[in-house]
């Protein structure tokens, strides 16, 4: 088992009511599964990536992963926790500006510690991997759409992760770069990586073994 | 992470006001760094000496009678206390004494003249205050007749290899000397300083030698050195059986009952700072203000840039950012833009280097020593942390899901906190700047109760004296000159002492300004004017008549309860003997207002021809010509003046001065505190500008949603003015209050070192916060009239 969400509620307080944004989710992801969170907006699926990528907390109900009870460990080694196996992929790409492809690759890897030699070498095999290492020296602001989200799931990828989190990965791009980002997708499943993608298309949602359907916070 | 080589990247990032920082930054540093500099080298202060931590320097202090329990302190002793104190006090390990001669022109054999400060220094002088030598045996020069040492940059200026030459001084035109020596040039952070220093043993040769005398002739500069963990405590009982044994003072105590008459040591680096210790307080207040504020809006302006960086945060975070790599990121940037700031600030140092080093009186130069250097380097460092420290607390705890939403800054208190700090240090250096100008208006103006327009005057040290009357006609005879006298001295330069004594002569009543001797033209040309008895220029004044000023008559009538006034009468004055008062003047500003002279004074009578036999009779003598030009006569006159008085002087070197200038200048340093705090007001207006904009900037950003529904609803632009300036008016209004306060201490402080002060009038104080409150009210209408006009609706679809 990778992951274990038991009875997680969200909510906050807005004019002495309570708001549930996540409401009793129960879910549980082996290691290699693609799973697809579908919704309508404002129903809980962002939230509910930020909760399982450990970057938002939750105010009730138990999460294991790994082994590891995330709600009873503190910041730092619940940041120890992702930073070690779960890669990030975002609809805005959010690279940074101010970073090449190559050094926006190898930021992770920094914070990870890794050796200076040893980026080096895994910079440029994920470079060469997504064919992007005629791009290396380029800022984000003079690549396409397509080619940022690109380096965005290589950036996700560069540390190994177990699992992958991609938050409407396709949202900016246009169809064709669209089903080559989620071919992308199914190749490293295949390869091994779980992946929970949020995404507000059907198609999309198929590539995925197993479809979570949330409503108002709840899973349906 | 190179986090170094990414803030390097982000100066030219759009949005970053990376730009606005710096200069503000470094306004406030250049400022603030200089001011601070300054009061650091005040602690510097002979510090250079080996073991100046044991170095003390020897003060008289005493009180003549029990009119008063106040002791006055008095850095000089008599010549031989200095030798005393080291023969037989225990305790100390060297003493020594130096004489000064002061400012004097000197003539190598080639007849080149150089400007130099002398002084007498005994043979122990090195044991006590060494400088290193670049040549001689200093104890050897110290202790031979007629032989001086120089300074190196007096010896470079006078052709470099010096040592056997012989230099002669301008006043004392038969004396040679020879130069056994040069010493390396003193720092200019010192009490005491010369650029030639001649043997004590020759002191005879130029004044009269009082190096054995135990009381009076206290002019020597005594120094001590104490044995390691000696306090000048330990030395008390030695040296009252020291001045029991020599100045018989047990049999002085009583026979002139309240007499005190003792010796303190004090600590050579403290006698500055004590000297200046007002002016410590008010420039450290005032630089620390300055760097308060400036930090204060870097901060403000950073904290406003990482709002728009929040996502960024967030996705350090996802690729594995932890808490102290985020830090590590602001520090890095911090580092980068205090860097630029600080050598920007160091540019700017550069380019007031003429402003400041006149105000200050010594180099910058000199300010790179490590008393100063240190403690600013820390203070920089400290700094560097204090705003790295809160922005990137702020930058690390943003939460990451917040972020890639869309995070906006809370309302945040903290901003008009420092906001305010920052108008409390524009209203405090605007209204200081203000009373200060005020102050310095009303001493240059104010009436000094004597004439200085128009008036010149030179001296006649080094003129021959067979030359003087042809310079006094060739004066005369020129068109512009309405007249022309003879005196000692002039009212801005001050007055020596003297006492005037009872009627049967054994009592002391009081001290005067002695101008001594002047002849019948010099009050008409001061615009003096004799209003009880005679002047000078009545035919029965006879030598040595005095005139006295009505606040001395006043006190003669009271001591020697005269009621029918003082002319005519016969009074006795130390040094000039029994002599009639022919006159009463009313009392003028002697010195400055700043500071002033407040004694009587006095003006003795002596005949122009008089004053031209002691000339031919004592070559070494000097008085002032004075010349009164006619109205509108002025232009280039100064130079025909000169012309006429070189006629006396063999190498053609008269210096002329105007009063009215020499006047202005004895007002220098209130005009240089005057301009530093122009200076010091103009940055902290610049950032404090510069913040508000920043601050309203963001706060119409962050409120753009509440301005469109205002908008929406019906509201004109005057009252969403109204709204959003009344809310930073209530901010501003107790920071204004803050900020008077703290002028009107400083202030009130600041005018305790003058006699004569401009009124701190309630309305200085209401004009200098009208004015920051209109600034405030006045940048924020700007910033949200911009914003309040932009469509409603656009600002709601991008919400």
């Amino acid at each position: 088992m990778l992951l274990q969400l038991n009875n997680i509620f969200k909510w906050v307080n807005s004019g002495g009511q309570r708001i549930f944004l996540l409401k009793d989710i129960n879910l549980e992801v082996e290691e290699g599964e693609f799973i697809s969170i579908m919704g309508p907006s404002g129903s809980g699926k962002s939230t509910l990536l930020n909760v399982i990528g450990m970057l938002d907390s939750f105010d009730e109900g138990q999460y294991n992963f790994l082994d590891e009870s995330v709600h009873t460990l503190k910041e730092k080694h619940r940041s120890n926790l992702y930073k070690e196996y779960i890669g990030f992929v975002f609809q805005s790409y959010h690279l940074l500006d101010e970073l090449t492809v190559k050094e926006n690759l190898e930021m992770p890897l920094i914070y990870k510690n890794f050796k200076g030699a040893e980026r080096k070498a895994m910079v440029a095999d994920m470079l060469d991997r997504f064919n992007i290492v005629g791009k290396k020296d380029l800022f984000p602001a003079q690549l396409s759409g397509g080619q940022q989200q690109l380096v965005g799931i290589a950036r996700a990828l560069i540390s190994n992760p177990k699992l992958i989190l991609a938050d409407e990965p396709t949202g900016n791009l246009n169809s064709k770069q669209g089903e080559e980002i989620m071919d992308l997708f199914k190749q490293l499943n295949e390869e091994g990586v779980t992946i929970i993608q949020v995404t507000h298309s059907e198609k999309n949602a198929e590539y995925g073994s197993r479809i979570i359907n949330l409503l108002d916070g709840r899973m349906i | 992470m190179n986090f170094l080589k990414l803030a390097f990247r982000r100066l030219f990032r759009k949005g970053e006001h990376a730009f606005t920082r710096i200069i503000s930054l470094a306004a406030g540093l250049a400022f603030g760094l200089l001011l601070l500099s300054e009061v650091l080298y005040y602690y510097s202060y002979d510090s250079f000496y080996p073991d100046s931590d044991r170095i003390y320097v020897v003060h008289e202090n005493f009180k003549m009678d029990q009119s008063s329990d106040k002791l006055e302190s008095h850095p000089r002793v008599s010549g031989a206390i200095a030798p005393g104190l080291q023969a037989e006090v225990p305790g100390i390990e060297a003493a020594t004494r130096l004489n000064s001669l002061g400012d004097h022109v000197v003539y190598t054999e080639d007849l080149n003249s150089y400007d130099a400060n002398i002084s007498l220094a005994d043979e122990h002088l090195f044991d006590v205050l060494p400088i290193p030598m670049v040549s001689g045996n200093p104890k050897e020069i110290l202790k031979s007749p007629m032989t001086c040492m120089v300074s190196q940059e007096l010896a470079d200026n006078m052709g470099g290899n010096v040592v056997g030459k012989v230099i002669s001084i301008k006043n004392y035109p038969d004396k040679e000397l020879t130069i056994g020596g040069v010493f390396k040039t003193l720092p200019e952070n010192t009490n005491y300083t010369y650029d030639v220093l001649v043997s004590m043993v020759s002191t005879e040769q130029f004044t009269w030698d009082g190096t054995n005398n135990w009381m009076g002739n206290d002019r020597y500069y005594a120094c001590v050195k104490l044995n390691p963990g000696v306090k000048p405590a330990d030395l008390v009982p030695a040296v009252r059986a020291m001045q029991v044994k020599h100045q018989d003072i047990e049999k002085l105590e009583e026979e002139y009952h309240g007499i005190v008459l003792q010796y303190s040591f004090e600590p050579i680096k403290q006698i500055h700072v004590n000297n200046v210790k007002d002016m410590i307080i008010i420039l450290a207040t005032i630089a620390l203000a300055v760097l308060f504020v400036s930090l204060m809006n870097y901060i403000l302006l950073t904290m406003g840039t990482l709002v728009t960086r929040a996502k960024s945060s967030a996705i350090h975070k996802t690729c594995g950012a932890e808490t102290k790599n985020l830090q590590q990121m602001i520090f890095s940037e911090t580092i980068v833009l205090f860097g630029i700031s600080i050598v920007g600030a160091l540019l700017m140092i550069w380019a007031l280097k003429p402003i400041a080093e006149a105000q200050w009186g010594h180099s910058l130069v000199s300010l790179l020593n490590p008393y100063v250097i240190i403690p600013l380097v820390s203070l920089l460092v400290l700094l560097v942390f204090v705003t790295s420290y809160f922005p990137g607390r702020f930058f690390s705890r943003i939460p990451v899901a917040t972020a890639f939403r869309d995070y906006k800054q809370k309302r945040g208190r903290w901003k008009l906190v420092l906001l305010s700090f920052q108008f409390v240090g524009a209203t405090f250096i605007l209204t200081v700047l203000v009373i200060v100008t005020l102050q310095y208006n009303n001493m240059k103006n104010a009436d000094h109760g004597y004439v200085a327009k128009g008036v010149y005057y030179g001296s006649t040290q080094g003129m021959d004296g067979n030359k003087i009357a042809t310079v006094l006609h060739e004066l005369r005879s020129m068109p512009e000159v309405e007249s022309v006298g003879l005196g000692f001295d002039v009212p801005i330069n001050g007055a020596s002492g003297n006492n005037i004594l009872s009627m049967d002569g054994k009592r002391e009543l009081f001290n005067v300004a002695d101008f001594y001797e002047v002849d019948a033209n010099y009050l008409s040309i001061l615009g003096i004017k004799v209003d009880e008895g005679d002047d000078f220029t009545s035919n029965q004044a006879v030598a040595n008549d005095v005139l006295i000023s009505k606040k001395g008559a006043e006190l003669l009538k009271l001591n020697n309860g005269w009621t029918d006034g003082v002319i005519g009468k016969q009074i006795t004055v130390t040094e000039h003997g029994s002599t009639t008062i022919r006159g009463v003047f009313p009392d003028f500003v002697v010195r400055s207002i700043s500071d002033p002279d407040v004694r009587p004074s006095v003006f003795f009578y002596l005949p122009e021809v008089k004053f031209e036999e002691q000339k031919i009779e004592n070559p070494s003598a000097s008085f002032n010509i004075m010349v009164k030009a006619q109205e509108g006569a002025q232009d280039g006159l100064m130079d025909k003046i000169t012309e006429a008085f070189n006629i006396g002087f063999p190498l053609d070197d008269a210096e002329i001065k105007s009063l009215e200038a020499e006047q202005l200048d004895a007002y220098k340093s209130e005009k240089g505190f005057r301009n530093a705090m122009l200076i010091g007001n103009f940055i902290i207006l610049l950032v404090t500008i510069i913040g508000l904009l920043g601050y309203t900037f963001n706060e119409s950003a962050r409120r753009r949603k509440e301005l469109a529904i205002r908008r929406i609803n019906g509201a004109t632009l005057l009252d969403i003015l109204k709204a959003f300036i009344s809310d930073l008016e209530f901010v501003a209004i107790p920071a204004v209050l803050l900020g008077l306060t703290g002028a009107w201490f400083t202030a009130d402080k600041w005018m305790q070192n003058f006699a004569f002060k401009a009124p701190l009038h309630w309305g200085v104080f209401a004009a200098c916060s009208f004015f920051i409150l209109i600034l405030v009210a006045l940048i924020a209408a700007i910033n949200y009239t911009r914003t309040a006009n932009q469509n409603p609706v656009d600002a709601l679809r991008q919400e």
